[in-house]
């Protein structure tokens, strides 16, 4: 099979098993005890989207090492590729987490410290955009955006992990729990992992389309200085 | 030290980020005073909101001031000559260490007026001290390399808050916790957590710092 | 005028330089070699790259292509090690002017390592022409001429294995031109120099000469 037509066939694939995802979401797995009505059925796509939003962080962090080291300007574009797409998906993390917060608590937002934390995910990224934005010299926009992305890491960890365990959070529990138990019903569990691996394909396929433009724009401008 | 003993003679002469943090911190601290003042506020939500106010009123008055240690470099286009002199390593330390001193001199005149004019209690004085000591020396990191970062952009004057704040909020939130505590209690014990978080991501910052910093100065 | 014997011999040899400021070409595919006892004057006019190609020899600057190679004795010197081989004089660089002339050149002979003694400073001061009774005023209060002397009087404080001057007589009096032409003279026996200018003056000072052209 040609790369293309490879390229074609994984892209169906990928919608049939999102669409697949999303029918069980909603008529196969069962709802959640403890939450109100049909609202446990978000976390089938607010998890992911955190999830996709936090996946985005490492691969920009990768790439910002790797032009750190390299100084190849097609990782300075993939790790431009990465937040782009990381800062969609928090946004969208931000808003259904926000919904969910409306159905559970009667306010879309609470100052939870895990609502805090995706926030600051999307600042951390805007932050980055707004730092290329300010950089004219492509060389120098690519080595501070990639000591920003760095810095921006090493900080992260202390708002995900760390702060939500010393202040009291209306988050339910999570996957990565202080007691290390699965507490998820199977149904539920399977459609979870599922909608993960579907969404890690959407980004996947997302950046893969960005850096693919990217190699094209400088493979042109090699050539026009050639 | 050469280049922290040049900091403080620069700054001596012309007590300018002095003067910028100094005045910006009384301003708002006077702004605050007058506005909640020690009567205005529940007694239920007093340990919170002045702890939270403390620390909103340094930052804001330290980033005012901070950024300046690299963008006046730039501004000034001494920057280069600096670049081209002294090894990277000396830069930051020189530049951190004055960051540190500027935000401790900004501390002793800042928390006593605050502590008087919000008659905010603190019952334990020596953790609450550490406290500030570790936060300076925290705050001064990351105010320190986010400054060098955005010193070689242009608009860096907006772009510092930009830049700081989602980096800077983890260790507000540490350092306003400790506060409460070391308001609270006077024992060690219970504002320990936070100094532990407080001087991890120091040391984090820190050590992130001393490997992107080349980077960042030198491009 | 100052004297000094330079540090071992570095040859800088850049490959197909070029560079960009985004949609912006400034230099293209520019190639060349300094060599040490030599003077590559690098000529044209305002806007065709001259400061940019110094910038990126220097090290302060990055290529958008090409390649840049300080070598040296034993091989090609690291990137991050230029500094401790080069002085620069450029317009776009300035000196404290919180601080006087004396402090300055002990500031940067400390971070530099070198001796910092005053006599020794006191020395480069007067190489390039500068009153002594300037020596301790505030570099705020100096003429731009007298600003230019004491950032040559840096530039060779250390005694490099490169120089580089960007428009060095910029700013000067013709005794100050007299002064810059000692300077790139006496050195010429182990240093790499480099002269960017359109000034006909220091054009005759090179052993060779690059051409930018707009």
């Amino acid at each position: 099979m040609t790369k293309p037509r490879l390229r074609t066939t994984a892209q169906w694939l990928l919608g049939i098993w999102l669409l697949v995802v999303a029918i069980a979401a909603f008529h196969w797995a069962p709802t959640a005890r403890g939450f109100k009505g049909e609202s446990s059925r978000i976390v089938f796509f607010h998890v992911p989207q955190a999830w996709v939003a936090v996946l985005a962080f490492c691969v920009n962090l990768v790439a910002s090492l790797r032009y750190l080291r390299g100084r190849d300007p097609l990782d300075d574009a993939r790790a431009a590729a990465a937040a782009r797409l990381g800062l969609v998906f928090s946004v969208l993390a931000t808003i259904t987490g926000s919904l969910f917060a409306h159905v559970m608590w009667g306010s879309f937002w609470n100052w939870d410290p895990r609502e805090v934390s995706i926030v600051i995910l999307l600042l951390i990224y805007a932050a980055y955009f707004a730092l290329r934005e300010a950089i004219t010299d492509d060389e120098r926009r690519a080595s501070l955006a990639a000591a920003y992305a760095i810095l921006a890491f090493v900080t992260m960890p202390f708002l995900i992990f760390i702060v939500p365990r010393i202040y009291f959070s209306l988050h339910p529990d999570t996957l990565i729990n202080t007691r290390g138990a699965m507490d998820m019903e199977s149904r539920m569990f399977q459609v979870l992992m599922g909608s993960l691996v579907g969404f890690t394909g959407l980004f996947s396929w997302l950046y893969t389309l960005d850096v693919r433009l990217a190699k094209i724009r400088l493979a042109r401008r090699r050539r026009e200085e050639v | 030290m050469a280049v922290l003993a040049k900091e403080l003679t620069a700054e001596l002469r012309g007590r300018v980020a002095l003067n910028a943090v100094g005045l910006f911190g009384l301003t708002t601290l006077i702004a605050v005073a007058y506005q909640i003042g020690p009567y205005r506020i529940a007694d239920a939500d007093r340990p919170h909101l002045l702890a939270a106010l403390l620390w909103i009123i340094l930052y804001f008055a330290a980033a005012s001031g901070l950024p300046r240690v690299f963008v006046k470099e730039e501004d000034a286009r001494t920057a280069k000559t600096l670049r081209l002199a002294a090894r990277p390593g000396a830069v930051f330390t020189g530049k951190f260490l004055f960051n540190v001193i500027l935000l401790a001199a900004l501390e002793a005149f800042l928390v006593p007026l605050y502590c008087a004019l919000m008659s905010y209690g603190i019952a334990g004085i020596g953790p609450f001290t550490l406290l500030l000591a570790c936060g300076a020396v925290a705050l001064a990191a990351t105010s320190t390399i986010v400054a060098a970062i955005i010193s070689r952009a242009t608009g860096s004057g907006t772009l510092f808050a930009i830049l700081s704040v989602p980096l800077v909020l983890p260790l507000l939130v540490f350092l306003i916790q400790g506060t409460r505590a070391a308001s609270a209690s006077a024992g060690l014990a219970e504002v320990l957590p936070a100094l532990r978080a407080v001087t991890s991501l120091a040391g984090v910052t820190l050590v992130t710092s001393a490997f992107i910093f080349p980077v960042v100065w030198h491009e | 005028m100052l004297f000094f014997t330079a540090m071992p011999g570095v040859t800088v040899s850049f490959r197909t330089v070029g560079k960009r400021f985004g949609p912006r070409r400034v230099l293209t595919s520019v190639s060349g070699e300094l060599r040490p006892g030599q003077v590559l004057v690098v000529a044209g006019p305002n806007g065709a790259g001259k400061s940019t190609l110094l910038n990126i020899l220097a090290g302060t600057l990055r290529q958008s292509r090409g390649s840049v190679e300080h070598l040296g004795e034993t091989g090609p010197i690291e990137r991050a090690r230029w500094f401790h081989h080069l002085g620069v004089a450029a317009p776009d660089m300035a000196m404290y002017d919180e601080l006087t002339a004396l402090e300055n050149l002990r500031f940067f002979a400390r971070v530099r390592g070198v001796d910092s003694s005053p006599a020794r400073l006191e020395q480069a001061l007067e190489s390039v022409g500068l009153a002594r009774r300037d020596f301790t005023k505030p570099l705020g209060t100096f003429s731009s001429g007298m600003k230019q002397r004491v950032k040559l009087a840096q530039a060779v404080l250390h005694r490099p294995a490169v120089l580089l001057l960007d428009e060095p007589s910029s700013n000067l009096d013709a005794a100050g031109h007299d002064v810059v032409a000692g300077l790139v003279r006496s050195n010429k026996a182990g240093t790499a120099v480099a002269v960017a200018t359109n000034d006909p003056r220091e054009v005759a000072w090179g052993d060779a000469q690059i051409d930018l052209i707009l």
